[in-house]
């Protein structure tokens, strides 16, 4: 009717329609934005609540395995991955190599069994399979398409095959990579930049707890190690032992062993080169028994090549060792052990430019004897062991019944000794040096010993010289010898008169030398027994001379213009190092016995004694050959410009009456009058 | 149910026909017609809309709901083209529905009650898929399963061998693909 109103009204519904699609296009845009953001916080959401699992289950977890457990779950629970699956890292030698931790997990997954199979199979992860290029490369690793050519070794294909994706990525723990988590899934899914994020900070909460524990076990251990060789302890030792001994209660027949290992002559070695090198020679030491063991447990288990603890071997303290032998057979087993361990020490120790020997006093526990606790094992196998270094060390003991009496008797012997202090018990035997040119006797070694009855044999201090040591005993007996040997020294001399005066040697213990007033004490005990000066000589061992080697000096300086010698006793045994000598003003050298004894038949020997020979000679000492016993012995000594000499082949350590008598008989053929 | 549903019946319905009908449609139902993507709206209104569609277009119910599923997939694709382009065939995408495609669906659209199917694999050749749901939209299924065969340029014999509208306790479909007759 009205046209121009009717295009009016058509022109208002095209810019209605206009204004409307335009306000679908922007109602489907707003949509789709809050679409998308809900998708992203939907993910977040998740993601979030996983990670926050995981970190919760981090802190709360008591192992490793339930969090492996947990977090395995929950991803397959939220993600597309259908399957999941932990490696851990094992390390042999430099090598590291994975191992299935036996934990998986799995969602709506037909194959589950197939793959594990395929997965367990094949007993290491293939090389160069997907978890094994994780571990080596260290980095996460998506295969978003299994079914393409991957590269992978073809036993790897295979046990994919029925996968269509798969995802590895690794778990640090500290620097290295501690395990790999795998996940397959029988869909595609691409590269998702979003969830290896995620992932990697899973892995992060992962490698937490796997520090901690290991920080936890290494303080365990730390508690129950012993730093310097890494081996058990003693609390460690006594817990395995105790359950040995429980074990044995339920199942007497299945028996065990405890071996007490002391090492001879360590102190020595410790004292002269020093404790790195002692420290040192432990460690060498712990490495060849540790060898030996082993090697027993191959030969107990027939050559299985399984791992086990069916000994231990702990170190107590200071050069004491202990071996728990468990599940032994048969006690010989328990001998056969010892016998290898004193094999294994035979070859000399290379410490630093030095060849060092030790050897080792083995004593042996049986379960077969009736033990309650485990210190009731060790005292026993510590007290063959004594028996086995009395007997002059290097040798094994098994412990029997007796020696029960043996160790009440070592506290007995303490009493008696005591007794023995105060009762004037103790009697001195004198040994005779000889000039070896003339045969001439120039002087006495004063050797104690212990009569307890008047009608008794003589006790030699082989019996209870280590007691009256550990006791502290050492230091009263010692001071008793000082005086007795200084004022019977004093009488032979006003009855022997010589141009050369007769001298005497004592010898002092290290609990002796260490005494801080030494030289004064020896002081009075010179002037109040009027011994000629210049006639006692004092005979340390080498390890005394080095414990405090600038005191040793100062002391042994002191006692020289004191006009008091000083030998070093035993020289040449279990180490090389002459190098100090020249630091202390030393008087005599006294060549072991051992050297003596085999230098007519042994080069080594014989090269050892003429090297000692020409050091004194060098440093302006002299020379004494202890344990001359043969004729032969005599010659080759002089022949080596060796001065002096003591030994069987002169005469056995004497009492005060047959030295008399032997000095009387040696005065008639002299031919020059004395001068006093 | 989720407006987008809503919103893709409209896209449908008024490309093939135009927007009086959708008017007429809402009318009819007595209903405003608001759905935005996001929201929840009540199941009857689908119900309402459907069977006033089936009146005004002479059809069934179920086959407006089909033809609604079938071309309701162009749409589906042009918004989520990546549910598509990761599956290589009907067959996959249809399985997909299960693992992908309704749990993804679940992210974005808080409270949609999407189906899980079941499949198998029919002895006889072909993919068994059983469906339960209140809904009872097998209709719709089998619409989007043969709108997916359009895109993927298959063909799928689509046969409701129980169903829920015929009083049985679960829909259970048999479906044989172009790609299983092929080989
Ligand atoms: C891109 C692909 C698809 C999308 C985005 C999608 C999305 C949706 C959405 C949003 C709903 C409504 C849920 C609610 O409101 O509670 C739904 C329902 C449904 N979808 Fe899908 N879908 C897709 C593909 C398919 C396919 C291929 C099938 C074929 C089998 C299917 C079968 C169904 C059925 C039967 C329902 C009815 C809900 C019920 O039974 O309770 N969908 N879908």
């Amino acid at each position: 009717m009205f046209p121009p109103d009717e295009e009016k009204l058509i022109e208002e519904v095209r810019k209605l329609k206009k204004r409307l699609a335009r306000e679908r296009a922007a109602r489907l845009e707003a949509e789709s934005i809050a679409e998308h953001g809900l998708r992203q916080l939907y993910e977040k959401k998740e993601q979030l609540q996983l990670l926050g699992a995981v970190a919760v289950a981090a802190n709360e977890s008591a192992t490793v395995d339930e969090l492996l457990q947990l977090t395995l779950n929950k991803i397959c629970a939220t993600s597309r991955w259908q399957l999941g699956h932990a490696y851990l890292v094992r390390q042999k030698g430099n090598e590291f190599h994975l191992i299935s931790s036996g934990i998986w997990s799995e969602i709506n997954c037909g194959w589950m069994e197939e793959f594990q199979l395929a997965t367990r199979v094949i007993e290491k992860p293939v090389m160069g399979g997907l978890p094994d290029r994780t571990l080596t490369m260290g980095e996460p690793i998506w295969v978003a398409d299994t079914t393409e050519d991957t590269g992978y070794p073809e036993s790897e294909m295979r046990r994919l095959e029925g996968t269509k994706s798969a995802f590895a990525i690794p778990v640090r723990a500290g620097d290295q990579v501690a395990a790999v988590l795998e996940f397959v899934s029988e869909q595609f899914i691409a590269l998702d930049e979003f969830f290896l994020q995620l992932m990697a900070q899973i892995a992060t909460q992962i490698g937490r707890l796997l520090d901690r524990k290991r920080a936890e076990s290494q303080l365990i251990h730390d508690a129950s190690h012993d730093s310097l060789t890494k081996l058990p302890n003693r609390a460690l030792f006594m817990d395995r032992l105790t359950r040995a001994l429980a074990r044995n209660k339920r199942i007497p027949h299945v028996s065990f062993a405890v071996l007490f290992i002391d090492l001879d002559r360590f102190k020595m070695v410790n004292d002269t080169l020093g404790h790195n090198a002692g420290d040192e020679l432990l460690i060498q030491v712990v490495a060849r028994i540790s060898a030996a063991l082993r090697h027993e447990e191959m030969i107990a288990r027939c050559g299985a090549d399984e791992e086990g603890n069916r000994e231990t071997l702990a170190r107590l303290g200071g050069d004491e060792f202990t071996v728990l032998l468990d599940e032994i057979r048969d006690p010989s087993q328990a001998l056969r052990v010892a016998d290898r361990i004193q094999k294994t020490l035979a070859d000399s120790f290379r410490l630093g430019g030095n060849d060092v020997s030790v050897c080792a006093s083995i004593g042996i526990a049986i379960s077969g004897t009736a033990y309650d606790t485990p210190s009731e094992i060790i005292r026993d196998a510590d007290l063959a062991m004594y028996r086995a270094k009395s007997l002059g060390g290097s040798r094994y003991v098994i412990y029997d019944e007796s020696m029960q009496a043996l160790g009440a008797s070592r506290l007995q012997m303490e009493t008696d000794l005591r007794s023995a202090l105060k009762n004037d018990e103790f009697v001195l035997h004198y040994q005779p040096i000889v000039e070896l040119k003339t045969s001439e006797i120039v002087g006495f070694e004063a050797l104690v010993r212990w009569r307890s009855r008047p009608d008794s044999e003589l006790i030699y201090p082989d019996q209870f010289i280590k007691i009256a040591e550990d006791s502290g005993l050492i230091v009263p007996i010692g001071a008793w010898v000082l005086r007795q040997a200084c004022s019977v020294m004093c009488t032979l001399q006003q009855e022997f008169p010589r141009e050369r005066p007769l001298t005497i040697n004592v010898n002092l213990s290290s609990r002796q030398f260490s005494q801080l007033d030494l030289v004064h004490q020896i002081g009075r005990v010179v002037s109040e027994t009027c011994i000629l000066p210049g006639t006692l000589g004092l005979e340390i061992t080498e390890s005394v001379t080095m414990d405090d080697t600038d005191r040793t000096a100062a002391v042994v300086a002191e006692l020289a213009s004191a006009g008091v010698h000083v030998s070093i006793d035993d020289f040449g045994t279990g180490f090389s190092s002459l190098s100090y000598l020249h630091r202390f003003p030393i008087h005599v050298l006294k060549i072991d016995r051992s050297f003596t004894g085999r230098i007519d038949f042994d080069a080594e020997s014989l090269a050892i004694v003429r090297t000692i020979a020409n050091l004194a000679r060098d440093l302006g000492m002299d020379v004494v050959a202890e344990g001359v016993e043969t004729k032969a012995q005599a010659a080759r000594l002089k022949s080596l410009d060796c001065k002096f000499g003591q030994g069987y082949f002169y005469s056995p350590p004497l009492d005060e009456t047959s030295v008399r008598r032997l000095l009387h008989s040696q005065e008639m053929p002299m031919p020059h009058p004395r001068a006093r | 149910m989720k407006g987008i549903i809503f919103n893709l019946l409209e896209e449908v319905i008024v490309s093939h026909y135009d927007e009086d009908t959708w008017e007429r449609l809402l009318l009819a139902t007595g209903l405003d017609g608001a759905y935005t993507s996001l929201g929840s709206y009540p199941d009857r209104d689908l119900d309402g809309l459907v069977s006033s569609a089936a009146l005004t277009l002479g059809l069934t119910p179920f086959e407006v709901l089909r033809w609604f599923g079938q071309q309701a997939i162009p749409r589906l694709y042009s918004r989520y083209p990546g549910f598509f382009a990761s599956q290589p065939s009907t067959r996959s995408f249809l399985l997909s529905v299960n693992s992908i495609i309704h749990p993804e669906v679940r992210k974005v659209y808080p409270g949609a009650q999407v189906p899980t199917f079941e499949f198998s694999d029919d002895p006889g050749g072909g993919l068994l898929m059983g469906y339960r749901s209140p809904r009872r939209l097998c209709a719709l299924a089998q619409g989007f399963t043969e709108g997916a065969a359009t895109h993927y340029g298959e063909t799928v014999q689509f046969e409701h061998r129980e169903c829920m509208h015929k009083g049985d306790e679960r829909c259970l479909c048999h479906i044989l693909f172009s790609s299983d007759r092929s080989h």
